[in-house]
Order: C-alpha cells, then structure tokens, then sequence
C-alpha cells in the first residue's frame, strides 16, 4: 500500500519537475505542457539508428529509471510514509545512483553515435569529479544521526538542520547532486550547443520519453536526499509532515533546475580539477568539523 | 496531407495522440536559428519550440533558398526525424529537391510564421496518421558497401574479393553517404581548407603512395625483427613477412630503425616514474631512488616530442621486459591505432559538426577528427553557395548592389554600404555629410544587431539559457528599431553588460580558449582583440567627427573578444546618439559614369572591401575582400588538441559568416 501510494506521489512529482523544468526553460508556467509533451512524444516514431548496440539501446533509458526508482525507496516523506527503512538507506541511495552512470554509458555506446559516445564517455569523466563529493557529505550527516536509517537521519536534526550544522557539506552535496542530474551548468553529457543532445540526441519517441522520466525521477529523487539529509526532511511548525516534505523538495528541485540558467556550462577540465582540489579537502573538513562538534556536544 | 506522415490510421487513442503532437511542435531550424533571428523571425514567440537534435523534432523549418550543398545536408536531417514529421518552408517557393515537396510554405515574416504554425497544427492533428505512407528515400541517403581487408586497410576496392596482399576475403563496410558527400564537395572547393581535409581523411585510408618494404617478424614476438626470412631466436617459430610502411605509424618507424644498421640510436637512461629524467649514464633517479632504465632515443623527431614519448614506451617494452610480453601485449595490439599526444593508442572517430549544428553558424561545416573528446585535426567549410559577384557582365548597378546586400542574410546592410559606396565612388559622387552620417547610424545599428547576436549563438552553444532568451530577443527589438526606440533601449544593454560582468563560471569558460598567434591573420573584432587597433572606421572622416575610438584589449583570448564586442556595442550606441539619425543606405544615382572604384566598409566581423570597374554605369568587374574568408584558415589551428567544449568555444569566438567567405574572383 504505502509502495503504491509513494509510486504515485514519486509520478506526481516527476510531472511536478517537468512542470517547473518547462517553466525554466520557455519562462512559461503551464500545467498541462509536459502532458502534451508526453503524449507526443508517445505519438512519434521511436528511431532506431543503423547498426546500434541493440542490448545497451533499449536498457538505457529503463536502467535510468529504475536507479532512480530504487534510490527514492529510502526516502521517507513522513515518519511512516517510506517504502523500506533499510537499515543502510544512506548508503543505498548511493548505491542506486551508481546505476546512473552505467544507464549514460550505455545510452552513448548504445546508438553508434559520435555525439552521443562522446556525450557517455564525459559522464564517466565527470564522475571522478562528483562521486566522492556525494558520498563524503553523506559520511558527516550519518556521523551525526549515528545511523544509516534515513528516518533516523531525519530525526537527528530535530534541534537544528544539517544545512546550518554542516553547511560545507550541503553545498558540496548540493553540487555534486546537479552533476549527477547532469543538470545546467554540469550538463555537459546532454550539452545542446556542443554535442547536439548528447546521449540523448539518438533517442525518439517511447524510447525518449522513458529516458525523459528517467531524468525527472532522477531529479526529484535527489531533491529528496538533499531535503532528507540536510533541511530537516519532514519536519516544520503548523503544517503537516508530508506537506513540509513536498514543499521543501519541491522548493530544492526549482532552485536545482533555475540555477543553470544564469551561467554557461562549466568547463569540463575545471568541473575535475576543482573537485579534487577543493571539493574533496573541503569534504574532508566537513568530516572533521563534525565529528569534533559530535564529539564536543554529545 | 503530411509527406511524412506516421503509418496508422486515426482513429481512437491516435486521435488524442496527433492532437497531443499538434500542441508540442518542435522545430529544427535549417540554416540555422541565427538566419530565423537575422530575418527578423522570433521562433519561440510563434509556438514553436527549437530542439538540437533532428530526432527530437516534428517540423523542419527551411528559411530562405538555400544553395544545394545544404539541401542535400538539409535532406539527411529530415530522413533523421521521427514520424510524423512535415517541412515547413518559409520565403521560397522553389523545389527544394532533393527535399520531398513542402508540406507548407509562407512569406519570410514573423505574421506568416504565425499563421503558418496555426495551419501546421491543423494539419497535425488531421493528418499525423496515414494507411498508406512510403518510404522516403534520396540519393543522397544511400549507403554504399566496399570491401576491405582486415589486415591491410589500404586495400579498398567496390566488389568483393580477396587481397592481393595477403589472399584473405575481403570484408563489406559501409560508406556513409554523407560522409562520402562532404568529401565530395571538399574536392570541388579549390580553397586552403582541401589539403587539411586530406590530410584528416589519410589516418583511415592510409596513402597508398608511400614505398613499403617487407621484414619479418615473429607472431608471438613482435620485437623480433629481421630483414631476412628465418626462425625466431626465442621460440623457433617461422617469421612470418610483414610489410613495413616508412611512414604510417610509430611501431613501424621503430622498426625501421632496427633495420637501419648504419645509424646506431643512442641509449640514454630514464626513470620510469619521471620521464623528465634523463641522462647519459646508469643510476638512480634523484626524484624518487628508482634504478633508471635504458632507452633508445630517436633520431627524427618528425612527430615532435610528444609522440615520440609514445615511441619510447613501446622501445622500452622490446628493450627491457620482452619475456614478460609474450601475451596479449598492448603495444602489438594497438600499434595500427593512432596516438594522442599523451601518448595513449586511441581509436578516433570522423565526426562532422555541421552545416546545421546547434553551436555553430548555419552553413558552417566543421569535419573533426576526435581523439576521445579532443580534436586531433579539424578542417572547416563553407557549404554556402559561391556566389559569382558578377551574375553577368556587364551588370546594371542597383542590380549589383542589390545582390550584394542579399549575399549574407547577418549582415545585409554593410554590404549594401560596401556597394553604394564603390559604385559612387566608381562614379565619382561625393555623398552629402548627412546622409553619410544616418548610413553611419545604420551600419552601427547592424553592429549592434549583429554582435547581440552572435552572444545568442555563444549564448546557445555554452548552455546559458537566461543570455540566449535576453540577448536574442534585444537582437529582434534592435534590428529595425529607431532612434527614440534605440535610446530607450539602451539601459537594457548597459544591464545585459552589467549582468554578464557578475556572471559565474563565464570568465574560466572563455580566458585563455581559442588564443591566436599574433602573427595569424586577425580582421576586425578578432584583431581588435589582439592588440590590433587597424578599425575601418577611424580612417572614415564621417565616423571621426562622430568621435569613433576603436575599442581594443590584448588577451586575444575567446574572453577578448567577447569584451571588445559587448564595447563596441556600447560605442555603437554612442555613435547612433551622434549619428542622430538611421537610415539604409539607397545608391546615389551614377548615371553613365565610367571609372574604378575601392571602397572599405567596417562590417561587424571586420574590413571588407570592394573594388569595381565601372563602365557606362555597369559594372564591369568587381572583387570582393571579405574578413571571414582569412578567419575560415584560422579553425584549424585553434581547435587542434582542443577539448571539445573548448574548441567550438574558440571557434564561435571568431564569429564567421560562412555566408560571405570564399568570395574572392580575382577578375
């Protein structure tokens, strides 16, 4: 029951994201848009190009979905409303992710594309850069909650968020959560201008919207981790604990997706080197701050 | 009646799907979306919603005629759309062979655009689906099979067979058509760019005319290499014969030089964590302790430093650890492959950006070879027709100004300058002051339309969404704006420049991307951006007295250049204010006056420059400078050992109009 009613909402949402993500792009705020987008693009022909990757072409865009599906598993919106508490939630949605990468490879090798190779093979390169930007801020949030258990982590910032706790790690995570997004400015494996759409320049019709949908949950789920780990996830004055949830993920996912627009795309040398030079020594502080702030305050 | 409609029939659940698709019509703009703009089209505005990929879209837009070059590229890109697709053709009514007929056309205007969508919509909606559809086919879309040998690439021929080299089965592989096209069409330019084009194309086919001479070697021991037949002196097996080019890849040079006895190749030690470390004599490395090892230098650094890196990898394996080698060695197993400049054997790829990539000008073709996401070599064309300046001889006057103001869509109204002013002073006018002063108004109103514009495409390829909507939609309000419109308009400018100055990541995007050697041949912003202060304008007495001061930086960086055009925008705005009126400039009656003329205009991509014979008021003979023409061999340098990003970033920066490149006719 709670699975069926959390896949709605996670659908619900995906339209929410694409509405918002519309609104960002044309400056338009319709509702009905991204409805007509899907069922046009369920109208088209699904292209297949000459001489594909049959295997890795029809898997992608349904691999990207289910990571993302499954990453959303641990997200708890209320105490209760949450599909499986694992005990390793924290990590699993790391886990889940990783299948992100492996979706955009196989998306770029799939088609026998050169934009779309390309556009895979930079995916990979970036992964370098925001992999370890995601999994050490997760390390500092768990030290707190002194558990794995999102439901836990949620709990543990009942006295004061993470966002004000660990801000270095908020915003490292917050980053890193964009380029797994592969969102503006970290676009750089769909980038328009350079590669034509990237790994997704070869996919049309059933196949794109799919691909699509990927995308939406894939944003909207990592709204949620960063809603979860660092704002408190449900928790707020008056309002109920489901609609603090939505609304601070769906105030996350807005600022995710308008960000971009106010800068060009980064560079991907400087995406690298500024991950490892900064990012990873400041993750590296956050850890420490932490722990001597549990140490000193428990 | 959609040509490219789905196969179905309407009925039930399509009928809510063709309405859904005439909502979402998403359109791929052929030349480009800056032809749409520079004709005054706002896409967006008329409901239609610009994609990057032909597989994304359901409408392909054609503006203008275009030359046929593009019609056959214009073709590939419609057999790449998803059905139900429809060809939306604006301002033409010619046959666009070999483009299927129009599904429908109207008049080069933003209204007509308007109506036209309406009716594409309907046409969705009714027609999305059809029983009874064919198959779209052209000329240019056919794949031709040739056949190959796996082991000696050289050998190319259109039947199957076997090799005269070594008696395997040939193998078919697939020529693209297009592919094959662009080659094409590169051996008909007789331009600079051909030789670099060769050149890309010989790292498949290998030149064949290269002398190849036979050694023999071990299959399981590479390194063993003699000229003679014989055994193998590590395992007794036969040698096996292998022909040995002196020129193709870095394995078959180091053999050569076993060969060659006469030149004995010093030994020199290294150490294996730092290449840098190099010396005459054993030891130990001062860096890290390790033992150096052995290596054999190479007397020809034809392929620089670098690659011979790559070649001192491959020496020390044969020299050093040859009985650890025997399986699956790497070096045996990528020796055909080209290698970067890091030294790592890579497969590359021949990727064509272009005539209608998203990033780039309309009409611009750029033929890449990449190595994993760096440009190894490119070449650039124009696949904008050559138009002849003379149509015929001799020709009436206004005719020839007219067409040389149609000749490039982004910049009509310097050319149309350019042409006015050789004829009158073919003819030996003097234009009055005031009207040279609104032409000035009007050829920096152009300026301004033309830089605004060229920031949407920079805008467009780096992904900054929020500078594409501002700039693209300042350009359209520009273009025929008047004076009372252009004063009111300037503190949007001065928030746009303000605004880009505090944008983030904006400055590390462009410093140091696409810099030019300054001995390389710069016009206009590009050489303003160098250091160069050579401007058309300051020797124009009309523009001085307006107070013109050429704008300039140094860095000569993509930075540069963006910065000297956001100035020259706001001196352009200056000189409008002095100017104090607009006007297009009309020719200046010339009678039957006979003489030469030369006349330089300042166009907003550099000098470009006209001189015409004038006989009995028809012009006689004409030859036309134009400043993208230089700029076009400039590609080529600035992308090579370029990421991807970076590369088209350096080329955007040059702002090219394949419209008015390639047009010299030495008469």
């Amino acid at each position: 029951m709670t699975t069926a009613v959390l896949l709605l909402l996670l659908a619900f949402g995906a339209y929410l994201v694409a509405v918002l993500e519309n609104w960002a792009t044309s400056g338009r705020f319709q509702l009905a848009t991204p409805a007509f987008s899907a069922l046009a693009l369920l109208g088209r022909e699904s292209v297949l190009p000459r001489k594909p990757d049959r295997i890795f072409f029809e898997v992608a865009p349904t691999l990207l979905l289910i990571s993302a599906v499954l990453a959303a598993a641990v997200i708890p919106l209320t105490p209760n409303l949450i599909i499986t508490d694992l005990a390793t939630g924290a990590l699993f949605i790391n886990a889940a992710l990783v299948y992100v990468l492996v979706a955009l490879i196989m998306a770029g090798w799939g088609p026998n594309g050169a934009y779309a190779m390309i556009g895979g093979w930079r995916f990979l390169g970036q992964l370098i850069a925001y992999a370890m930007l995601i999994v050490m801020p997760i390390t500092a949030v768990v030290m707190r909650a002194e558990s794995l258990l999102t439901t836990q982590i949620v709990v543990s910032q009942a006295g004061l968020w993470n966002i004000v706790y660990q801000p270095v790690g908020f915003v490292l995570f917050f980053i890193a959560a964009m380029a797994l997004a592969f969102l503006p400015p970290f676009d750089l494996t769909t980038a328009k201008g350079e590669l034509a759409g990237g790994v997704e320049a070869e996919y049309s019709g059933v196949r794109l919207a799919v691909f699509r949908l990927g995308r939406l949950v894939l944003i909207i789920t990592l709204a949620a981790a960063t809603v979860v780990f660092y704002l408190g996830g449900w928790q707020g004055p008056w309002l109920p604990p489901w609609a603090w949830s939505a609304i601070k993920i769906l105030a996350v996912t807005a600022i995710m997706l308008l960000a971009g627009r106010y800068m060009p795309r980064i560079r991907e040398a400087n995406l690298l080197s500024w991950c490892w030079m900064f990012g990873i020594p400041l993750a590296l502080l956050n850890i420490f701050l932490v722990g001597v702030l549990v140490l000193v305050f428990s | 009646m959609i040509t490219g409609a789905r196969h179905g029939k309407l009925s039930g659940l399509r009928r809510l799907l063709a309405t859904a698709m005439a909502r979402d019509l998403k359109v791929f703009v052929i030349p480009g979306p800056d032809i749409a703009r520079a004709h005054g089209l706002d896409i967006n505005a008329a409901g239609l919603q610009m994609v990057a990929s032909p597989r994304h879209a359901s409408v392909l837009l054609v503006i203008g005629a275009i030359p046929p070059a593009l019609r056959e590229a214009a073709t590939v890109i419609y057999a790449q759309m998803a059905r139900p697709r429809a060809l939306f053709v604006l301002g033409t009514n010619a046959l666009l062979s070999p483009l299927p007929d129009a599904d429908m056309t109207a008049e080069l205007s933003q209204r007509d655009l308007i109506e036209g969508v309406q009716q594409l919509r309907q046409l969705f909606s009714a027609h999305a689906f059809r029983p009874d559809i064919s198959d779209f086919d052209a000329p240019v879309l056919q794949i031709r099979l040739e056949y190959t040998c796996p082991m000696h690439p050289e050998v190319i021929q259109d039947e199957p067979g076997s090799c005269p080299k070594c008696g395997m089965t040939l193998v078919p592989r697939e020529t693209q058509a297009n592919m094959e096209h662009a080659h094409m069409e590169q051996q008909q330019t007789d331009s600079g760019t051909d030789v670099q084009m060769a050149s890309t194309h010989e790292h498949q086919h290998m030149a064949d005319d290269t002398p190849a001479s036979v050694v023999y070697t071990c299959p399981m021991h590479p390194e063993v290499v003699q000229d003679e037949p014989g055994s193998c002196p590590k395992c007794g097996m036969f040698l096996e014969p292998r022909e040995v080019k002196s020129e193709s890849t870095h394995e078959h040079q180091h053999q050569h030089q076993h060969m060659a006895d006469d030149t004995p190749a010093p030994v020199v030690y290294t150490c294996p964590m730092h290449p840098e470390v190099v010396q005459n004599e054993p030891g130990s490395c001062p860096k890290c302790g390790m033992t150096l090892v052995p290596r054999e230098t190479q007397d020809t650094h034809e392929h620089g430093d670098t690659d011979s890196h790559a070649n001192h990898t491959g020496m020390d394996h044969s020299a050093m650890n040859h009985d650890e080698m025997d399986f699956m060695s790497m070096v045996d197993v990528t020796k055909d492959l080209p290698r970067s400049t890091d030294g790592l054997p890579m497969e590359w790829i021949d990727a064509p950006f272009g005539p209608f990539f998203p990033g780039l000008p309309g009409g611009l073709l750029l033929s890449l070879t990449l190595d994993g996401d760096t440009v190894a070599s490119s070449g650039a064309l124009s696949l904008t027709e050559s138009m002849n300046l003379l149509a015929h001889s001799p020709m009436d006057s206004t005719d020839f100004m007219e067409q040389l103001a149609n000749m490039d869509p982004l910049t009509p109204v310097a050319y149309r300058l350019l042409a006015c002013r050789a004829l009158e002073n073919a003819a030996g006018i003097n234009v009055p002051a005031d009207t040279a002063r609104a032409r000035a108004g009007a050829l920096e109103r152009e300026r301004i339309t033309s830089h605004l514009g060229w920031l949407t495409l920079f805008a467009q390829q780096t992904g900054f969404d929020w500078l594409m909507r501002r700039a693209g939609s300042l350009q359209l309000k520009f273009q025929h704006a008047s004076l009372e419109q252009i004063v009111a308009l300037k503190p949007a400018i001065q928030t746009l420049i303000k605004r880009l100055q505090r944008t983030l990541l904006l400055k590390s995007r462009t410093v140091g991307i696409g810099r030019l050697m300054p001995e390389a041949t710069m016009r206009g912003p590009v050489a303003r951006a160098a250091g160069l202060h050579d401007d058309a304008r300051s020797a124009d007495q009309t523009f001085t007295t307006l107070g013109f001061t050429p704008a300039g930086r140094k860095e000569s960086d993509a930075f540069a250049r963006l910065h000297v055009r956001l100035d020259e925008i706001t001196h352009s705005l200056m000189l409008i204010e002095a100017a104090g009126a607009m006007e297009s400039p009309t020719l200046l009656p010339v009678g039957t006056a006979s003489g030469t003329g030369d006349a330089t205009v300042e166009t907003p991509r550099g000098p470009a420059r006209l001189q015409l014979t004038l006989t009995h008021g028809q012009v006689s003979a004409a030859q036309l400078e134009t400043p993208s023409t230089p700029h076009l061999d400039l590609v080529d340098p600035l992308m090579e050992q370029q990421e991807l990003g970076d590369a088209l970033v350096a080329v955007g920066s040059l702002d090219l109009s394949p419209w008015s490149s390639q047009q010299t006719f030495p008469q």
